[in-house]
């Protein structure tokens, strides 16, 4: 297939299940909350329906900056879906990606002129802690397999089993960073709704929607990547049922749980990093992991 | 035409052009990563600026004096 058209088609993709499995979060969190909630394509429908809204430029805003930090966002996500899905590349160009997704989270708060920006401008500082256990369980895989091109962990998966079952602790780390990323999660300091919506507040009309399209291509992308590097060769069955899965969990945890202060939300996320990295070491040097 | 709407049609072409391209010619992929990188972005940004609706005109200024809106 020609490559530029396998890229569409994996961006679309992306979108319209990214967006479809944050509805269907919303729904879930609503439905366990006992409330209807809104229908799962409402999110779908809420991203396209943005780009037609009235959209106005604030006067305090940097203007160059507040609309090309939205640009950026979805650049680095298009960067996501080639280097995952498309390319099979290296995991640590996908940290590179969250790395660069940090400083959007901070510099699309700084540039709007809104205090609810500034204050989440600071935080997402604050919640980079949530990169290190992302780092480690990256550092992990490579132990184990000896490699960070996710292709050759498909590989190596295909020949001695998936890595949940031989570094489970490490998935573990991983999964966290899925839930401090999904919507109303209790680490999502940055979208704080005393913060209004953090560093998306004076983001709306098209913009929003940009972002909306955005985060609907991070969040495939993020459970693209999980299920990728711990459950091994999956078909496109397989990814489904895992993403809506790992979908319901996430939905689950952060409809009964409330969003952390920034310091506990910090100092929980660097424990249970801490406890599942030397678990994990001390699994690898009591023989446990092969 | 503003000068806003002048530069979105003249990206939104341009990244159409480049997308098309690379549909059509198999370019190496480092090209074909670069345009689609900056010209998938660029095509949905172009184009929503081009299809938002704008404030009517004796709204215009009451909504950019007031920032701290929301959505």
């Amino acid at each position: 297939m020609n490559l530029m058209a396998n890229i569409l088609i994996n961006v679309i993709i992306a979108f319209l299940a990214g967006s479809l499995l944050l509805g269907l979060h919303r729904k879930i969190m609503a439905r366990v909350q006992k409330r209807p909630g809104p229908p799962i394509v409402q999110n779908l429908i809420h991203s396209l329906k943005f780009f037609f809204k009235e959209t106005a430029i604030p006067k305090t805003v940097s203007k160059v900056f507040y609309i090309g930090i939205v640009f950026i966002l979805a650049l680095i996500w298009i960067v996501g879906v080639i280097v995952g899905p498309v390319a099979h590349d290296s995991l640590l160009i996908l940290f590179g990606v969250y790395a660069v997704y940090k400083i959007v989270e901070h510099n699309s708060g700084s540039s709007s002129g809104s205090p609810y920006g500034k204050l989440s401008c600071v935080r997402a500082v604050l919640s980079a802690a949530t990169e290190l256990p992302l780092f480690a369980a990256i550092v992990f895989v490579y132990l184990i397999t000896g490699t960070m091109n996710i292709g050759e962990i498909i590989t190596y998966q295909s020949a001695h089993g998936p890595l949940i079952f031989t570094i489970p602790l490490a998935a573990l780390m991983f999964f966290m960073l899925i839930i401090t990323k999904s919507p109303y999660s209790p680490f999502a300091i940055t979208k704080d709704k005393a913060l209004i919506s953090g560093f998306e507040t004076e983001h709306f009309g098209l913009l929003r929607g940009f972002m909306h399209f955005s985060e609907a291509i991070a969040w495939y992308v993020l459970l693209w990547v999980f299920l990728t590097i711990f459950f091994g060769p999956l078909n496109a069955v397989g990814y489904l049922i895992g993403m809506i899965v790992i979908t319901f969990i996430t939905g689950f945890i952060n409809a009964t749980t409330p969003i952390l202060s920034p310091n506990h939300s910090v100092m929980t996320q660097i424990t249970i990093g801490a406890i599942c990295f030397f678990g994990t070491i001390l699994m690898i040097f009591t023989g446990v992991v092969a | 035409m503003n000068s806003q709407k002048t530069l979105c049609i003249v990206l939104l072409v341009l990244s159409t052009i480049a997308i098309i391209a690379c549909l059509v010619i198999n370019f190496e992929a480092w090209i074909v990563y670069t345009v689609a990188i900056f010209g998938i972005p660029l095509w949905v940004l172009s184009l929503g600026l081009l299809t938002m609706a704008k404030p009517l005109p004796e709204d215009a200024e009451e909504r950019v004096k007031e920032p701290f809106t929301g959505y």
